[in-house]
């Protein structure tokens, strides 16, 4: 299974028929970030045939930037309204991965979203994870986008 | 009475979006309802009529089969037609909410055109 093609591919698709953003991709990080500062991250966890997690992070002012493109109205501090969008992000794009895996005969289940934010924090990885981390950049910056899947 | 539709998701974004791409779509409903949840819809559906119900799947407290499975139990509600808006759109859930009578569903993320044309032949 291609994470990487199967990441960039949601990605895309959530921000041109949603969010109404230009994005670009760029090559997957060779290693990953654990520590983020003045950001937002949304986070899924997957259970069953395959363990394991799926998050966004992106910084304080792009998160602003996706939050405001989704919902059509002026975002100028960190909210519940960001941290819903974020968090309804991250949900949107591991639907999409869900139901890659499913397709690859592995039956997976989704978590309801969490969202972490704050001047700054720091992630774990699940242990002896395979893990792909892409950026993406859009006017405001770039985010990252993650995914960790074990035994899969 | 104009018609009303019931938008029920956890996520906050999500029922806005929805909202919106219904206005969107060009589909004439005079109110919008929200619910966060499955039991928070069947509690609003004791005092409330709508015509439609667009319901996510994945959600705390009381997910959407769940809201299925009790909302054909009471006979008020049992014939109000639910579409269900999920990010999980290929998966054996699907099959499990048209079994308990789903009349319909949209995968996340949709087009405006997407509601239009499930929702279009409902109301």
């Amino acid at each position: 299974m291609d994470l990487l093609k199967n990441i960039t591919d949601a990605t895309k698709e959530i921000f041109e028929t949603m969010i109404m953003l230009d994005i670009t991709p760029g090559d997957p990080l060779k290693e990953s970030v654990k520590s983020f500062k003045c950001s937002v991250s949304g986070v899924i966890g997957l259970a069953g045939n395959c363990q394991g997690m799926l998050a966004i992070h992106t910084p304080d002012d792009v998160a602003k930037a996706i939050t405001s493109s989704f919902l059509g109205m002026d975002v100028d501090e960190i909210n519940e309204d960001v941290t819903d969008a974020i968090g309804e992000l991250a949900n949107m794009l591991a639907g999409s991965i869900k139901m890659a895996l499913d397709g690859a005969g592995k039956d997976v289940t989704v978590s309801i979203p969490s969202c972490i934010h704050g001047e700054e924090y720091s992630m774990d990885c699940v242990a002896d994870a395979d893990w792909v981390v892409v950026p993406f950049t859009i006017e405001s910056g770039q985010f990252l986008v993650e995914l960790q899947l074990k035994n899969c | 009475m104009g018609k009303r539709v019931l938008v029920i998701d956890d996520s906050s974004t999500m029922r806005k979006i929805v909202s919106r791409s219904l206005r969107q779509a060009g589909l004439d409903f005079d109110e919008i309802l929200e619910a966060g949840d499955g039991q928070e819809a069947l509690t609003l559906l004791e005092s409330q009529s709508v015509d439609l119900i667009l319901s996510d799947i994945n959600m705390p407290n009381m997910d959407g089969i769940e809201f299925l499975r009790q909302k054909k139990e009471i006979a008020g509600i049992a014939g109000i037609p639910v579409v269900m808006i999920t990010t999980e759109g290929g998966s054996d859930i699907i099959g499990e909410a048209k079994a308990l009578g789903a009349a319909g569903n949209i995968k996340k993320p949709f087009t405006p055109d997407k509601i239009e044309e499930v929702i279009g032949g409902l109301i």
